[in-house]
């Protein structure tokens, strides 16, 4: 307390008197003890040699060098064995943890933890597992009228397609759109550049890019594509998908996991060349439960559970 | 969340799931359990809402392949019952616990078969708008309420294990040794709290002093001129 009385008093001192006094000494000391501290080392500095100023500059950079590469990689920490389970341990935990909940409301979720610098390019892609979580996905179609591709649409079940007509639907009603998806044909895209829709679409995330691989010469296997698939897209060095419903049956979450694992490693290889990444951990989690590294095992250890017991309705 | 020991404590609290209140062994002779319960907790539904929050995940545990439903709804007037659906003739000896793998031909039997072989998406689950209500027994099957209305949770626990003779589940010594370090981390944790909050308490206030008197200086600052 005493402390804060002494400055009290000091300051009040110098805002008495302050008209009177030069600006700079308006800081007091201990607010501001980097200028004064800036000022000494300056002059030290400008007395040594060449030789130790040089020096000196050296250790500056290696010292912002360092800083720089510290961060470089968002941080991870490799999981030991202990604490990692097998699928069906995993599940027997997180059937518990949910117990009761209505299961619309509850998904199995992954988390694949990534080794990856920050300003890299991310792993984004487009999966279809075995067994989709959910399915809901209205998929529109940008093609020229009349053409195959729209004959495609028609007969995949587009909901919306056409060239002008789903423009001008677009405009006029952006924010009740028929469509979750929307996919456009090669030819097309000069047609959808010139439609300007970005304002509308982009931030919904439905403007056709390459980028997304939604610009097709192929509508058909593209939209065989998208049903029942999802896009995931690494974030902060994870990425995060709901991978089953909390029905399903252990051998129903294995296919996908291992088919959404598989795509992720494969998308790694594929980005060797541009960008190193290491799939460090595979973690499942549900909507309410806690999280577990899973080991890559299946069976469970209690050898009174089997796997058929995991399937019963919860 | 990366630090490697924060990890290892929070994979320790899955020990809650495990033991505690809760932890038992149901009888095969059981098939399924529902609960039937209002969503809020007022007019006597806390015990009812409090056994499935604590007491059934531990239960599940142990059951897995028992189904356990909760059905609720916005009725709070309504009652708070939990139905026990027992197998009546005895089940075969060599066959496990689970209804899905039983071989025995028994009615009761062929009929949890029989619900079993339906898709999950058409078996009855739990629900928040009421939609499955508890079932009538099958042929072969027997039902057992508890009425949970204005009980607490322990004494529905304490009934739901009279009523079905399930065995409790005791912690292993190093379960148990591990039970012990978790509570003596709590209890550091909270002396730690404290002392944490004690000082970043201090730190606000004095700031706060800081803040008041450089509006004094300010004020007389501006009388003076």
């Amino acid at each position: 307390m005493a402390s804060t009385k002494q400055c009290i008093a000091s300051m009040a001192r110098m805002s008495l008197t302050s008209a009177a006094r030069p600006t700079t000494s308006q800081i007091p000391k201990f607010l501001a003890p980097s200028i004064i501290q800036g000022q000494t080392q300056t002059r030290w500095k400008s007395a040594g040699t060449s030789a130790m100023q040089s020096r000196e500059r050296e250790k500056e950079k290696l010292k912002r060098k360092r800083r720089q590469q510290r961060f470089k990689e968002y941080k991870y920490a490799t999981p030991s064995k202990e604490e990692q389970f097998s699928l069906c341990d995993a599940m027997r935990y997180l059937r518990a943890a949910e117990v009761g909940r209505p299961p619309g409301s509850v998904t199995y979720e992954l988390a694949l933890k990534i080794r990856t610098i920050k300003n890299g390019p991310v792993l984004r892609d487009r999966i279809r597992l075995p067994y989709p979580v959910k399915n809901d996905t209205r998929i529109a179609v940008i093609c020229k009228e009349g053409s195959g591709a729209m004959h495609d649409a028609r007969t995949g079940g587009a909901v919306a397609f056409g060239e002008e007509s789903l423009f001008e639907m677009i405009k006029k009603n952006p924010n009740k759109l028929p469509f979750n998806r929307l996919i456009c044909h090669v030819d097309s895209e000069p047609a959808l550049k010139k439609a300007a829709l970005g304002r509308i679409l982009g931030p919904k995330g439905l403007m056709p890019s390459l980028k997304t691989n939604s610009i097709t010469k192929s509508v058909k296997s593209l939209m065989h594509e998208m049903v029942g698939a999802e896009n995931y897209r690494e974030k902060i060095g994870a990425i995060r998908m709901p991978i089953g419903n909390i029905q399903f049956s252990p051998k129903m979450l294995t296919e996908n996991v291992k088919a959404m694992v598989g795509s992720v490693k494969d998308n790694i290889v594929v980005m060797e060349d541009r960008v190193k990444k290491d799939l460090i951990e595979v973690v499942l989690t549900s909507s309410n439960g806690p999280g577990f590294p899973l080991s890559g095992g299946f069976s469970p250890t209690d050898d009174k559970v089997l796997p058929a017991h995991l399937s019963t309705a919860m | 969340m990366v630090n490697p020991g924060k990890r290892m404590h929070v994979l320790q609290a899955l020990l809650a799931l495990r033991h505690g209140p809760g932890a038992a062994i149901l009888p095969p002779e059981i098939t399924r359990i529902h609960m039937d319960f209002a969503l809020k907790w007022n007019d006597g539904h806390l015990g009812p809402r409090k056994f499935w929050k604590t007491c059934l995940p531990r239960l599940k545990f142990w059951n897995p392949a028992i189904p356990m439903l909760v059905n609720r709804s916005d009725q709070q007037a309504g009652p708070a019952t939990m139905s026990i659906y027992f197998r009546q003739t005895s089940l075969d000896p060599t066959s496990p616990s689970s209804s899905s793998t039983s071989s025995s031909t028994s009615p009761s039997s062929v009929a949890a078969a029989a619900r079993n072989m339906l898709p999950l998406a058409q078996q009855p689950k739990s629900s928040t708008e009421n939609e499955h209500p508890a079932p009538p027994p099958e042929a072969g099957e027997r039902v057992v309420t508890i009425d949970m209305k204005n009980v607490h949770s322990d004494a529905i626990f304490s009934e739901f294990m009279a009523k079905t003779g399930a065995t409790p589940v005791h912690p292993s010594p190093d379960e148990e040794v591990e039970m012990r370090q978790v509570e003596e981390r709590e209890e550091r944790a909270t002396v730690d709290r404290a002392i944490v909050k004690k000082y970043i308490d201090d730190k606000r206030r004095e700031e706060r002093m800081l803040a008041l008197a450089r509006h004094e200086a300010e004020a007389i600052k501006l009388a003076n001129q």
